[in-house]
């Protein structure tokens, strides 16, 4: 509650001083940012002032999911949180490259008083899927956008599944076109049914966010109330109803290890990145992967042959471990917070194989195929496995499917890893769910 | 109660005629406020039109569910036929290909839509299925018999009715004007093959639930002769698989020598579901020939409309 009155706050501040305020923030930004808190965000090759969130918007093709985005710049461009895009900015999504892989989506960034919003709109299921897998934007909120005039339609199911498929856990409906509803009485009742749909999805429909308003009159600036006001209601409430995702720093350790050097009269260090968390002289850690698991303790850090007391998420840094050989460690494992991670050897995991055009094999693959996996500095052979009722899989397409390792390393749910097979990549995955190892397993390993 | 005194302080016949209908007029609307509300949820849930054409249909007809249910359905089809006249010329690439066999038969079409979304939703592919059997029972009225492919235009395919139904065309655009999407269909393709002869076909990427066809993103069909007496069916499925997967563009002959990768010739290519041979090696070992294939790519784009 707190947070909502003073979002509030800060937004009616935005209304009333709005070009000063934000001009301030922006001057902010210009300032280089060196300073030790953004190391964090450092590895996403972004660092701003205020959190950043992904959204998306989801929808009908026709229920204005352009003119929202569009609208929202507009709005935002004028209290100088975004530069204006027009709907035709918008609409032609460009083909872009992520990992090689072909995505049509559009990206707005903007900045609302208290947040830097980076906004997706895809056309299609599938592109959303790809985004989901190589990470390029993964959202954390959506909005739906569902016209007055239509309601939900047939196809809004298969969005909400799509939302729910990709993990978006918050979403807040935008219901379009109220102007052109005479009935106020409609409006109830569109809103009524979308909430029933969302509770039938597993989202709360009850405390969902409804936003009515109409995305053409801020941009055309007729009737505020519908207009302006219902964008700014929607940021006010995109910005205090979708939390901000935990940060890297927040989470326990990790670090994936490059190299291993033994120093005379020192002991065995590790280098790498820090891939999350904070490491302090003395802490205990772990090493995990290549079927070991080795205690130790961390007795010196240093970055740049220079000694610090605290290495934090995004530097590269050289751990003094305490009483380990060189030999003890090796590249590919990874260096945790004792017990925050379990090696595992069997995954079910969500993939994208690259179509022959992206670089990828121009012929499919079925069960038993084996490719390399990497992830991390670690790389291991692994045993495909089709999930029932699926064949094969082709080039340029997303499935589900289950990755048995030739031994257990460092794995976790939402990892992201590449496959490939002799010297082509063949797709880019995430770890959807860690399953246990079968004896028939270990048997195919021989 | 303050109207009723009101009323009869004013001692004048007219206005009191006047006054008692208003009174009247304000009593019934509120409870009739909230069946009408009620009314419409009802029809909007029973035919999953738009809200607006569910207000219109109870206005119109005075909140006779019935009928305005009757009305809505006609009204759906002209407006299927505007909109779909609106949607004309957007790109639609996305869609399913549905493949239907019967004995000694097979049809297989493309119909495309503009996001996966909608080749995910029911309607769209209960389209699909009306499309694909209703070239089935066109080709079955035909009773022919011996070797027969013919591909369909679109235009063709327009003309067919659903068995005892409208027009393929008027079908389509009701479910442009339900799903708001350009809507068409592509391609489509009937085999019927001498009794002796064999259909494999095989469906990539399947969706689940519908029942007496298989659709998919990629479809294939393979005519061929011989192979085991059980289990022709497995055999016409594995070809099929191969000709998806491996996408040959010509069948070649069982003597050529197979050229590495990027063989397109089918005899010569590596067996998919079994490596260790080459298609015609296999085909040799199973006692069998292949005469024709067929293989559909969901959005691929054809020779036709290069």
């Amino acid at each position: 509650m707190a947070a909502l009155v003073s979002v509030r706050a800060c937004l009616s501040a935005l209304q009333l001083t709005s070009p000063s305020l934000l001009h301030s923030s922006y001057k902010l930004l210009a300032v280089p940012l060196s300073r030790r808190n953004f190391a964090a965000e450092a590895k996403k090759v972004f660092s701003r002032d205020k959190p950043h969130l992904n959204i998306g918007t989801i929808g009908h093709v026709d229920h204005g999911k352009t003119t929202l985005t569009a609208a929202i710049t507009k709005v935002l461009a004028e209290a100088g949180g975004a530069s204006y895009k027009t709907y035709e900015d918008i609409d032609n999504a460009p083909e872009e490259k992520a990992r090689g892989i072909t995505i049509n989506a559009s990206h707005v960034e903007y900045t609302t008083a208290n947040r830097h919003y980076a906004h997706t709109d895809c056309p299609g299921h599938a592109d959303y899927v790809k985004n989901m897998i190589t990470g390029t934007s993964q959202m954390d909120g959506c909005i739906l956008v569902v016209a007055a005039t239509d309601g939900q339609m047939p196809q809004t199911r298969e969005h909400l599944l799509l939302a729910r498929q990709i993990g978006v856990e918050h979403v807040v409906v935008f219901v379009n076109k109220a102007d052109a509803v005479e009935d106020k009485e409609m409006l109830d009742l569109v809103e009524l049914e979308i909430r029933e749909l969302l509770t039938e999805f597993g989202y709360d429909g009850e405390n969902t966010p409804v936003v009515i308003g109409s995305a053409l009159c801020a941009l055309e600036n007729k009737q505020p109330e519908l207009g302006v006001d219902s964008i700014m209601k929607l940021l006010e409430v995109v910005d205090s109803f979708i939390p901000l995702p935990k940060r890297d720093l927040d989470k326990p350790f990790l670090l994936p290890i490059e190299a291993v050097y033994s120093i005379p009269g020192r002991g065995t260090v590790v280098t790498g990145t820090l891939e999350r968390g904070v490491i302090k002289k003395g802490d205990e850690c772990e090493f995990l992967g290549h079927s070991r698991s080795i205690k130790s303790v961390i007795t010196g850090i240093e970055m740049f042959h220079q000694s610090l007391d605290r290495g934090e998420a995004g530097d590269n840094m050289g751990a003094l471990v305490r009483g380990l050989k060189r030999e003890d460690v090796r590249r590919g494992m990874v260096m945790i917070k004792p017990g925050s991670i379990q090696p595992h050897q069997k995954v079910k995991a969500q993939v994208y194989v690259l179509s022959k055009e992206e670089g990828g094999r121009h012929k499919p693959f079925c069960t038993n195929f084996m490719p390399i996996m990497f992830s991390h500095t670690w790389d291991m052979a692994c045993l495909v496995e089709l999930l029932p009722g699926k064949e094969m899989v082709m080039p340029g397409e997303d499935t589900s499917i289950i990755l048995a390792l030739r031994q257990p390393m460092a794995l976790d749910k939402g990892q992201r890893f590449t496959l490939r097979d002799g010297n082509q990549t063949i797709g880019t995955g995430l770890v959807t769910d860690i399953l246990p190892i079968t004896e028939n397993d270990k048997y195919n390993w021989g | 109660m303050a109207l009723y005194s009101l009323f009869r302080s004013v001692r004048t016949e007219v206005v009191k005629g006047c006054l008692t209908q208003h009174v009247q007029s304000l009593y019934t609307s509120c409870p009739s406020l909230a069946a009408e509300k009620a009314l419409l949820l009802k029809l909007r849930k029973s035919t999953g039109y738009t809200f607006i054409n569910c207000k219109k249909a109870l206005e119109k007809f005075n909140n006779d569910i019935t009928q305005a249910e009757s009305w809505l359905h006609e009204q759906a089809q002209m407006e299927g036929w505007s909109k779909a006249s609106k949607l004309e010329g957007r790109k639609a690439r996305e869609g399913l290909i549905g493949l239907i066999k019967g004995d000694n038969a097979a049809v297989m079409v493309e119909v495309n839509c503009e996001t996966d979304f909608v080749a995910r939703n029911e309607k769209f592919q209960q389209l699909v299925k009306d499309v694909a059997s209703s070239i089935m029972a066109h080709l079955c009225s035909k009773k022919q018999t011996g070797y027969l492919k013919s591909e369909l235009s679109p235009e063709d395919i327009s003309k067919l009715h659903i068995p005892e139904g409208p027009s393929l065309a008027d079908q389509v655009a009701l479910t442009i004007g339900r799903l708001g999407e350009n809507i068409g269909m592509r391609r489509a393709v009937s085999l019927v093959v001498p009794s002796d002869w064999h259909i494999g076909s095989y469906v990539h990427g399947m969706v689940p639930g519908q029942v007496g066809i298989d659709m998919g993103r990629y479809g294939s069909l393979v005519v061929f002769q011989g192979g085991p007496k059980e289990g022709t069916d497995t055999l016409g499925r594995k070809l099929g698989q191969h000709i998806v997967g491996e996408a040959p563009v010509s069948l070649g002959n069982m003597d050529d020598i197979p050229c590495g990768e990027s063989e397109t010739r089918l005899l010569p290519q590596t067996f998919l579901p079994d490596p260790k041979y080459t298609v015609g090696q296999y085909l040799i070992s199973q006692d069998a020939r292949v005469l024709d294939f067929i293989r559909f790519k969901c959005g691929e784009s054809t020779s036709q409309e290069e």
